[in-house]
């Protein structure tokens, strides 16, 4: 186990810049998920910490050592592949074995390691069989278990459910999480899934352009978006925008919608002038009478649990509002919509949320 | 389609079947033809009418190319350097497609080019100088000197080059991340991961070299050391006029290629689509 | 990846050694030698003086060179062009069996490729044997005189060349076989439901999308038979050689019956270079042919 540290490393390939200056503290036991669309470096930040890809500029710890010119198979990590690359002509065994083996292990500690994994992943009965033989999700635990019996420092895991149908990604989800408590070994994890970043991660590291938006635990990140950014991109059905006029009056904020319907908002709100109001579909209240607004809705999906709604207010902004599950809202229909602003969040026009920008 | 129609075109479809069937029988025949007079006696061979099973079936030719031929000599001369060739060829480029698939180093791009580019050069104008330099190493009839210039078959490399390109990158970074020397990749990943092209690939050297002409006849000019292709064309002076006993000496060189390929059909087609160029 | 520059060099170097030692010396060390040989008088084994370009200007009014060289081409008119029809033939005849019996059939086609060419003149030599070939009974069915095919200098030619195709067409099946095998098959789906016939079929689906291959096919066999040598020299024993005559049988005789090296290693040039020509402008057609598709 062990804490890693990326201090002010960048990254190019060629005259592209991929990773920009960034610096980034994981702890000890950590689970830590990269989360970001796809080209927002975060494989290949992964990579530069698995050796796989070099650092241009700055240092990477690990457990206190020094690394980033380190060889990948010395640094004590270890890897879990999004196609798991499991040696195709060798058995569960001999694949497990391998990385052992290489370094001149003592074939007594090899078999206790094997043993070991395979009683924690409950794969005995796997260990003579080859690849080809087994299912996604064995094959998902036997790329796990080749990284256990290394007993690293740190799992590495790039993108691990992503060729798993999704009744299994679940599934497997779970048992990850519940490997990590386990072995309580530092994890950093990849992945563009938002359910799995929240699901699973101590905290989540989210990346865009080869930067860090934010760092925080998956409720920070979900309730205190640091940027327009995260606040799109975390959360399904994504977060409503709202371009407002925020204006001081009585001690009160107010905002104006571009239809002219005003809403109050909390009085301690950081930020004034032109901005977006970002409100999240479960904030949004569908009302028959009395709303703070009007919109026409143009679809309405039932979930069963809940009900998404698709509206467009009068000078054409669109909002999504998520509602119960047997609401009687019909496409076509104008109805009144509420905001509840408790949880509201300001943006700037460089994206930032105001109170960001505030502390800044 | 109007079932007329359709039972029409099922006839021409089963009429062009036979057809097809007929023609690789009449195309093959020769082969059997060969077969059959070797089983005949001698005077049999000779009748004026076919005849397409032996009044008499005998062996007579085939233990009189066993007892009183080299033909045994031919057999270890065309083992040991079909084998020797295969082997050497086969260890030489895996080495060298691995290096050009998968390490970066200096000249990469010209040495690829150039590897390429050898494909255009006719080794049959090399004779003559290959003649020189392997008599002045003093290898004319010796196995190192049939082997040598039989080596070069840069095609080989190409398609372990291209095989190895295949590999998806993740194997090797596993088995960087598993700490694996460079040797290790190469032989406990790279190459058990692909022993179906090994396999291949050995099979139709092996064939290559076998069915060898041109250079063996030069390079061997003793009867000991003439592989058994060599060997088969240069025992008519002393046979005078026996049919028999030649087809059966036919017979005995073809017989070794004949079973491989049939045993590993498969693997055969595949290595010489391959070797033209073409994912098989 | 992290990469140690200077190790993975060594490793480089240490895996291409081997075959760099082999090729500089079975091939590019005799590919220079040819060359400085051809411009001397030198007999096949030891040292010659040197003569200019003699070598090469003796070749103009070398008969000898003139018969090899129209006997090369005669040869590769009459088995390239026929091997690509017959090979294109048998593979979509192949093409339409499935399962064993197209395991079967290919094998009786592709057989005759596989065995060596010592194999395949003595059984041509027996089939066309004057006085008891097989073949003989069958002109003497049709009512024509029968031929000593490999006596004659009209004959030899074209009876190697036929003989040859059926020698090597299996390749070429194989070569069409994996190329019919990549047209996709809901193509020809489409095909039927346009109610497209057999031949519709072939000349507007199978052909335009077979062409590659064809030129493919062509271009091997068309630098394969420029380097004749085997077939002919083992049907010309105890026939007539120097009617006979193909390009490397020529070298060969130069060289090693001759015993001249230097005038041998000019022809070899020669070849060396219309080989290399005849490579690079298929290569360039084909690289443009590719780019009209």
């Amino acid at each position: 186990m062990a804490d890693i540290v990326l201090d002010h490393v960048s990254k190019s390939f060629g005259k592209v810049r991929v990773i920009d200056d960034l610096s980034l503290t994981v702890q000890s036991g950590e689970f830590i998920v990269f989360l970001g669309p796809s080209g927002s470096g975060k494989s290949t930040l992964l990579r530069m910490i698995a050796g796989l890809e070099t650092i241009d500029r700055g240092r990477l710890l690990i457990g206190g050592r020094e690394c980033q010119t380190v060889a990948p198979g010395q640094r004590n990590v270890a890897m879990v592949f999004q196609n798991y690359a499991l040696y195709p002509h060798m058995t569960v065994r001999e694949n497990m074995v391998f990385g052992l083996r290489n370094i001149g292990m003592a074939s007594d500690e090899i078999r206790r390691r094997v043993e070991e994994a395979a009683r924690i992943l409950e794969m005995d009965q796997l260990l003579d069989r080859r690849p080809s033989q087994l299912s996604g999700g064995q094959r998902q635990r036997v790329a796990i278990g080749r990284a256990i019996v290394k007993e690293p420092a740190a799992f590495l895991f790039d993108e691990p459910l992503s060729n798993l149908d999704a009744a299994l990604r679940v599934r497997t989800r779970v048992e990850l999480a519940e490997l990590h408590h386990r072995i309580g070994t530092t994890m950093i994890y990849v992945t563009h899934d938002q359910t799995e970043a929240m699901t699973m991660a101590d905290r989540i590291v989210v990346l865009n352009d080869c930067r860090i938006e934010q760092v925080g635990t998956p409720m920070e990140v979900y309730t205190a978006p640091a940027s327009r950014f995260v606040a799109g991109f975390i959360g399904s059905p994504a977060m409503n925008f709202l371009p407002v006029e925020v204006i001081n009056s009585d001690g009160q904020a107010l905002a104006t919608l571009d239809d002219g319907s005003t809403i109050g908002l909390p009085p301690d709100i950081a930020g004034r002038g032109r901005l977006d109001l970002g409100v999240r579909p479960e904030n949004v209240g569908i009302v028959g009478e009395g709303g703070m607004t009007t919109g026409k809705v143009k679809v309405v999906e039932h979930l069963g649990d809940r009900t998404i709604v698709y509206v467009v207010l009068g000078d054409g902004t669109p909002v999504t509002a998520q509602t119960g599950g047997h609401s009687q809202v019909r496409a076509g229909e104008v109805v009144g919509l509420t905001f509840d602003v408790e949880g509201a969040r300001l943006f700037g026009t460089d994206g930032l949320a105001q109170d960001q920008a505030a502390a800044i | 389609m109007t079932p007329q129609t359709a039972r029409r075109a099922n006839l021409a479809g089963g009429a062009i079947t036979i057809l097809t069937v007929v023609c690789a029988v009449i195309w093959a025949f020769p082969l059997y033809w060969g077969i059959v007079s070797s089983l005949k006696p001698e005077d049999e061979v000779v009748r004026p009418y076919i005849e397409l099973w032996p009044d008499t079936l005998t062996f007579e030719h085939y233990v009189h190319a066993l007892t009183a031929t080299q033909i045994g000599r031919w057999y270890l001369n065309s083992i040991v350097t079909a084998v020797g060739t295969t082997v050497l060829t086969i260890l030489t480029s895996i080495f060298c497609g691995y290096a050009l698939s998968q390490l970066r180093f200096p000249l990469r791009r010209p040495l690829y080019w150039l590897i390429l580019a050898s494909f255009m050069v006719p080794t049959q104008v090399l004779i003559i100088n290959h003649f020189v330099l392997v008599a002045n190493m003093g290898l004319l009839n010796t196995w190192a000197g049939i082997i040598l210039p039989q080596l070069i078959h840069p095609v080989i490399i190409i398609i372990y080059k291209q095989f190895f390109d295949q590999v998806p990158k993740e194997f090797r970074e596993a088995a960087v991340m598993d700490n694996a020397s460079e040797w290790r990749i190469l032989f406990k990943v790279f190459v058990p991961m692909n022993w179906g092209v090994t396999t291949a690939l050995s099979i139709v050297v092996f064939i290559w070299s076998w069915n060898a002409f041109l250079w063996p006849f030069l390079a061997a000019t003793k009867t000991e050391w003439m592989t058994i292709t060599v060997g088969i064309t240069q025992v008519n002076d002393a046979f005078g006029i026996y049919y028999a006993r030649e087809l059966s000496l036919a017979v005995l060189a073809g017989l070794p290629v004949a079973l491989a390929y049939l045993l590993f059909q498969r693997q055969v087609t595949r290595a010489i689509t391959l070797s033209a160029g073409i994912k098989g | 990846m992290i990469r140690d520059a200077k190790k993975e060099w060594l490793i480089a170097l240490t895996l291409i050694a081997p075959f760099a030692a082999i090729y500089g010396l079975v091939f590019v060390y005799p590919t220079i030698d040819m060359f400085l040989l051809s411009f001397t008088d030198a007999p096949l084994i030891g040292a010659g003086d040197y003569v200019g370009l003699e070598n090469y200007t003796r070749l103009t009014s070398d008969r000898r060179f003139d018969t090899a060289v129209w006997n090369t081409a005669w040869f590769v008119v009459l088995s390239v062009i026929p091997g690509t029809f017959v090979a294109l033939g048998i593979a979509l005849a192949v093409s339409r069996l499935s399962g064993r019996l197209q395991t079967a059939v290919l094998a009786l086609f592709f057989l005759p490729y596989i065995l060596p060419v010592s194999v395949i003149y003595l059984i041509w030599d027996w089939t066309l044997n004057f006085q008891f070939g097989i073949a003989m009974h069958i002109f003497d069915a049709l009512g024509i005189d029968r031929i000593p095919v490999f006596k004659s200098a009209t004959w030899f030619i074209p009876a190697v060349a036929l003989i040859t195709v059926w020698w090597t067409c299996g390749f070429n099946v194989l070569l069409f076989l994996a190329g019919l095998r990549a047209i996709p098959q809901e193509i020809y789906e489409a095909a039927a439901l346009d109610n497209a016939g057999r031949w519709k079929t072939f000349s507007r689906v199978t052909w335009p999308l077979l062409w590659p291959i064809t030129a493919l096919n062509f271009t091997i066999q068309l630098i394969l038979q420029m380097k004749i040598f085997d077939q002919v020299y083992l049907f010309s024993q105890g026939g007539r050689p120097n009617d006979n005559l193909v390009m490397v049988y020529y070298i060969f005789q130069r060289a090693f019956q001759n015993n001249h090296g230097g005038r041998a290693a000019a022809v070899a040039v020669v070849l060396f270079f219309i080989v290399i020509v005849v490579s690079v402008l298929n290569f360039q057609l084909m690289r443009f042919a590719e780019r009209k598709q």
